[in-house]
């Protein structure tokens, strides 16, 4: 820690003049985790699996059908949708499953709460470098896809590719700040990275079966379907990502229909608050159990 | 500061305001600064402007050449001439009424501009009327009209090169662009009709509609009671419906190309309870139904026939309502539709053949092979997929198309047979490649530039956040704990040093 560079020691002078601020500590920590996250094992797994599955997705649909010349019609865009439902909330889940409780484990809590930060700016400092590290690996993962789409001449639409970017962020974020509450919750990390995976599997998969199943049996009006569907985070990234690039949920039948003739414009701010809600409350009950509890 | 910030926003608000009526006065203003007769002016009974005056002039048969410039005048064309522009003719309807009547047989009416008819749905305001047969209607650009060609009991027409623009309004006080009404052995061609209602046929026979291109439309183009009529060539796109054929027999569809027709009904070409008809080789892509079939073929005189049509990413390829019986579909593509072949209801597809001796269709979701070589998979094609049956039952489940629960179902349908719907139905000679399809100028320019461009954002922001935390070699805060035996000590005397 002494042979560490110039702008260190500038930093301790300011901090002897006046004590550092909230943002100075929160970003002191996120740079950190940041430089932690990518040098570990996750982050390039990660964006390795999920550009390596991005590219074959994009490939199976822009070049399917037989090659009789028709593409471009937001087939490449539902792939990536599909992929990017399976594979971001794992990556953000267990990532911020794993952060607080494997440091604790590692005893690097025990380090990080003996310098003069409170608990919320450590916390959040973790949560800001995480959310950094997840975009460097959606933006890139995302980016090689539109290259090699742009390169083979395969037609997909760059505001779709833009805004399925923005949105999968979107959802990394909200699915971070529940990992976040998982990992403060939970005492072992491995226990931790369990309940995230339980959660994915909830949010991904039982969820929607248990919704499609009450649809059929208790012959839910659509607008009762709507409601229900937009308290999965996953579904919302979906119908977001589906209106944006589409500018129409028809192609969901009725209830896209109802949504799209019912809300209209007012639906990117529906969609909006619904993921911001899954982005702030989560870290807000994870800041407040933090703080309360004895972390170690 | 509360005060300073809605006094700002009142004035800003009353700009906007300010700015939004001002709109149409400017126009106004411009409308009246033309060197003409106040529109206000012209009294409900026509009064004779100068086109009128040349007309009255005129022999039977004689050629009318009207000079370029602007008329605000209601035309009425009562004796067999022909009406030609030289140069831009503008006919301006003053926002009342129809704006040229044709009243005799063999007038030809060619080349002028005419805009702004009244809006009077009762009336029918159109900017071009005939009640009289054999008319031309030629070249014509129709702008901002309520009805457009409004041909009523005038057979062997023809209506060609036209283009038609309707008035934006709300769909439900629009008008026809084009409107037949018992007009036997007209030939519709190449006119472009946009914003309007519909392009409608109402009992006429022996029609020939090619090459015309309809879009921003109710229904593209709509057959009521209409018989014998070949529709050939057209394009239809980013209508309701594009094609619609309702009580009609002998239909001939052919070569047309209906693209992201879409919307509540979105319907590329939905057949009514029309016989002895054969659509073929149409390009069919991106609608929300491709093809929908009620009631037809509503005879058995004639199989309907479906051949070499390509039905690609449509939400649903086909629907069939459980009424439809009697169909043939033979060396189709059905590619990449989400659902390629859809029965409404419990219904059943058995009426219906989806393969005819060694002909079948493509399937892009076809998983055989072919051994032999032959160019026919190797096992029949039988399409159960699970979810696809349960989207037909209950079709607000279509809210979780794209996601993951989707395909579990997908795959539980595959793995056990148990919960393996019965095959919608059987095709027992698939093809293996696509019937080739004449459609290369369709596919868009693929914007690789903007792609590249975009792409190459994505790169630099993830190469930045990564550059970022590599530079950042000299945070704080270190990445291991200090080793126990120091802990606490060597951490602090750390922090405090240097």
């Amino acid at each position: 820690m002494t042979t560490i560079a110039s702008w260190a020691p500038v930093e301790r002078k300011s901090a002897v003049a006046k004590p550092p601020s909230f943002a100075r500590n929160v970003l002191t920590v996120s740079r950190r985790e940041l430089r932690d996250a990518v040098r570990s094992r996750w982050f390039l797994l990660y964006t390795l699996a999920f550009a390596v599955l991005g590219l074959a997705v994009s490939f199976v649909s822009a070049a399917g059908g037989g090659g009789v010349g028709l593409s471009g019609f937001g087939r490449t865009t539902a792939g990536l949708i599909n992929l990017v439902l399976l594979v971001v909330p794992l990556m953000a889940l267990t990532a911020g499953s794993a952060s607080i409780a494997s440091d604790r484990e590692r005893g690097m809590l025990a380090y990080l709460l003996a310098q003069p930060l409170s608990r919320t700016e450590v916390l959040l400092g973790k949560y800001v470098g995480l959310a950094c590290s997840l975009l460097a690996s959606l933006s890139l993962g995302l980016g090689v896809c539109a290259g090699v789409l742009a390169w083979r001449g395969l037609a997909t639409h760059p505001a779709s590719v833009l805004w399925l970017a923005a949105l999968s962020f979107a959802l990394a974020l909200g699915m971070l700040s529940l990992g976040m509450l998982i990992s403060v919750l939970a005492r072992r990390a491995s226990v931790a990275v369990g309940t995230a995976i339980f959660v994915w599997l909830a949010l991904v998969f039982v969820t929607d079966l248990a919704i499609m199943a009450g649809a059929i049996a208790l012959r839910l009006r659509i607008e009762e379907l709507l409601a229900l569907s937009l308290a999965n985070p996953l579904q919302v990234f979906k119908m977001w990502s589906l209106h944006a690039v589409d500018a129409s949920l028809d192609v969901l039948g009725p209830a896209g229909l109802y949504a799209t003739e019912e809300f209209g414009r007012t639906l990117h701010a529906i969609f909006g608050a619904c993921l911001a809600v899954w982005i702030v409350l989560p870290l807000v009950v994870a800041s407040v159990v933090f703080s309360r509890r004895s972390p170690l | 500061m509360m005060w300073h910030v809605s006094i700002l926003s009142v004035g800003l608000t009353m700009l906007v305001c300010g700015a939004d009526l001002a709109q149409p006065s400017d126009d106004a203003h411009r409308e009246h600064a033309e060197p003409t007769a106040r529109v206000e002016s012209v009294p409900a009974v026509r009064e004779m402007g100068k086109i009128g005056a040349w007309i009255a002039a005129a022999e039977h048969g004689q050629t009318v050449v009207v000079p370029a410039g602007l008329y605000r005048e209601h035309v009425r064309i009562t004796k067999p001439i022909s009406l030609v522009a030289d140069g831009r003719v503008v006919i301006d309807g003053g926002g009342r009424g129809d704006i040229v009547e044709i009243t005799a047989p063999d007038v030809t009416l060619r080349g002028f501009t005419i805009r702004n008819t009244g809006i009077d749905l009762d009336r029918e305001n159109a900017a071009v009327r005939a009640v009289a047969p054999r008319v031309t209607i030629e070249s014509n650009t129709l702008e901002d009209v309520l009805f457009g060609i409004d041909l009523r009991e005038s057979p062997d027409s023809v209506v060609r090169g036209n283009v038609i623009g309707g008035k934006p309004l709300d769909i439900a006080r629009r008008g026809d662009g084009l409107r037949l009404w018992r007009c036997d052995r007209t030939l519709v061609e190449g006119n472009t009709i946009h914003d309007g209602r519909d392009a409608i046929l109402w009992y006429s026979t022996g029609v020939i509609v090619r090459r015309n291109v309809g879009h921003d439309c109710r229904y593209g183009l709509h057959l009521m009671f209409s018989d014998d009529v070949t529709i050939a060539d057209n394009q239809f796109t980013r209508n309701s419906v594009g094609i619609y054929l309702m009580y009609s027999t002998g239909v001939e569809l052919t070569g047309n190309r209906l693209i992201r027709n879409r919307g509540p009904s979105g319907y590329g070409i939905g057949l009514k309870e029309t016989d002895r008809f054969s659509v073929r080789n149409n390009l069919i892509v991106g609608n929300r139904t491709g093809v929908y079939i009620d009631g037809s073929p509503f005879t058995d005189r004639q199989p309907g026939e479906f051949t070499g049509n390509t039905l690609a990413y449509n939400d649903v390829g086909m629907m069939f309502l459980p009424s439809a019986r009697g169909n043939e579909l033979t060396e189709n593509n059905f590619i990449d539709n989400i659902d390629q072949i859809a029965v409404a209801g419990r219904g059943s597809l058995e009426a219906n053949r989806f393969w005819k001796g060694d002909r079948g269709n493509f399937w892009s979701d076809y998983t055989g092979y072919d051994a032999n070589a032959d160019g026919v998979g190797d096992f029949v094609h039988e399409s159960h997929t699970l979810f696809e049956n349960l989207m037909d039952r209950e079709p607000s489940l279509r809210l979780f198309l794209f996601s993951p629960a989707q395909q579990a179902i997908e795959f539980v349908g595959r793995a056990v047979p148990a919960v393996r719907p019965e095959p919608k139905f059987v095709d027992e000679v698939p093809l293996m490649r696509p019937v080739l399809v004449a459609c290369a100028d369709s596919a868009q320019p693929a914007p690789v530039v903007a792609l590249a461009a975009s792409a190459f954002g994505l790169i630099t922001l993830g190469g930045a956040v990564l550059a970022l935390s590599g530079a950042l070699g000299s945070a704080g805060l270190r990445s291991q704990p200090p080793r126990p035996s120091a802990s606490g000590v060597v951490a602090a005397a750390e922090e405090v040093d240097a």
